[in-house]
């Protein structure tokens, strides 16, 4: 459609009232596109159209208003209505983030609860050997103690017996207390027997043996039994567990008190 | 009118507020038309509301390089109507066809208030009566240069005639106004 025909035929008037079929409205839309000239023509047209029918206008029942934004709100509230849900899917997301980290918090606070727990064994078992230790230490602080105050007494008698030809290696340390009636020994020196036999010590009384007692090798000091009016005092290697005489044959030292 | 373009963008963006100023501003223009067209206050009413209803959904179609957006708007109230005419028109023919235009120009007679008024009632009575038909009336050109009584050619140059004269008048118009402020100043 060139110019010169759409401007001598009304086509634009027609292209104004929507008369033209959709093809012919598209060629008219080319042409107006290609002439400005008929762009005015187009706009004076639509212009004087407008002007009339506002001149024209007729007032209308305001409720019509109302029903149209009501009926356009109520199919929009129906996309709106996907917002709470998005809210509460955020909702959802926040609470499950917190239970996630509530939920690591908890695991990493059960691990430390059970490597605490482990430190906390170590450290009473730790705490039990030193209490056990210092028991130890404690006691033989006592013993040591006792051994020292028994030998530094003054009325204590010290008595070295030294071994004869049979042991020579052989020493025991006798401490003697005539007013407390008691006998202390070191046996230090005293070589190791084997497990059949131990050395048994024996008071001469008047010629006769009387049994002080059998040496407990465990321990380095040690009481013995205190024998009345002692003449002498003799230690042998007996069966073990201690014999009712003393094997004479068998005795390895003696030392005669004053 | 081209302070619209703000509003229309903001109502091809579904601006519910921008559809209530839209039709305060066009409603009363394109009832008018409606009315005229159907001469039944009622299915006015309705075709109006379908008529904003569809400005609202198809907003993203109109496209303001093409023309303003009354037209537009005019274009979608006036198929509307002759749709809905269309199908009475059907119902009513089968029945008696002179009973409905005999009814017609009662009910013409009772609708006062639709009587033309405006510049257009200064045009010669032919070319009120072309403009009339085509748009106030909704009948194509072919319907109403027969309605009249003339050639298509006659009917097409009454409209142009019309037109003319209607600008003319608009410019007169405009040009008294600015004459009146420029006095009162």
């Amino acid at each position: 459609m060139d110019k010169a025909y759409i401007l001598d035929n009304g086509i634009l008037e027609l292209y104004v009232l929507g008369e033209l079929s959709e093809s012919d409205q598209q060629q008219v839309d080319t042409a107006i596109s290609q002439y400005p000239e008929l762009q005015s023509h187009l706009d004076a047209i639509e212009e004087s159209f407008e002007k009339m029918a506002f001149e024209n206008a007729i007032d209308i029942p305001v409720n019509i208003k109302s029903e149209l934004l009501n009926t356009i709100s109520n199919t929009t509230t129906k996309t709106v209505s996907i917002a709470p849900q998005k809210s509460l899917r955020s909702y959802l997301n926040i609470a499950a983030s917190i239970t996630v980290l509530l939920l690591i918090g908890s695991v990493y606070m059960y691990s430390q609860l059970n490597s605490t727990k482990k430190r906390l064994e170590v450290v009473e078992q730790e705490n039990a050997k030193l209490n056990s230790n210092i028991e130890n230490l404690n006691n033989y602080l006592s013993e040591t103690n006792k051994w020292y105050v028994a030998i530094n007494d003054p009325d204590v008698q010290k008595y070295v017996l030294t071994g004869n030809a049979m042991m020579p290696e052989a020493t025991v340390i006798s401490y003697v207390n005539n007013i407390d009636k008691s006998v202390v020994i070191n046996t230090k020196y005293l070589p190791k027997l084997d497990d059949d036999h131990d050395y048994q010590m024996w008071a001469d009384v008047e010629g006769e043996m009387i049994n002080m007692g059998v040496i407990d090798k465990s321990k380095d000091m040690l009481a013995m039994n205190y024998i009345d009016n002692a003449e002498s005092l003799n230690i042998t290697i007996e069966p073990a567990g201690g014999n009712d005489h003393p094997t004479v044959s068998q005795l390895i030292t003696n030392v005669y008190l004053q | 009118m081209s302070n619209d373009k703000a509003l229309i963008l903001k109502l091809q963006s579904k601006d519910e507020t921008a559809l209530g100023l839209i039709y305060d501003k066009y409603s009363a223009a394109l009832y008018g038309v409606i009315i005229r067209m159907c001469r039944d206050e009622d299915a006015a009413k309705n075709l109006l509301q379908d008529t904003f209803m569809t400005i609202w959904e198809k907003s993203d179609k109109y496209d303001p390089n093409k023309g303003r957006f009354y037209t537009w708007a005019y274009r979608i109230a006036r198929n509307k109507t002759l749709n809905f005419l269309r199908k009475t028109d059907q119902l009513i023919q089968v029945e008696d066809l002179s009973v409905y235009k005999d009814r017609t120009e009662e009910e013409t007679d009772k609708l006062d208030y639709l009587k033309l008024k405006g510049t257009i009632k200064r045009l010669d009575a032919h070319h009120q009566r072309a403009i009339e038909l085509v748009y106030f009336n909704g009948l194509t050109h072919r319907e109403a240069h027969k309605e009249m009584d003339v050639p298509l050619g006659t009917f097409k140059s009454y409209i142009k005639q019309a037109l003319r004269q209607l600008q003319q008048s608009y410019f007169k118009l405009i040009i008294f106004l600015m004459v009146l402020i420029d006095v009162m100043r």
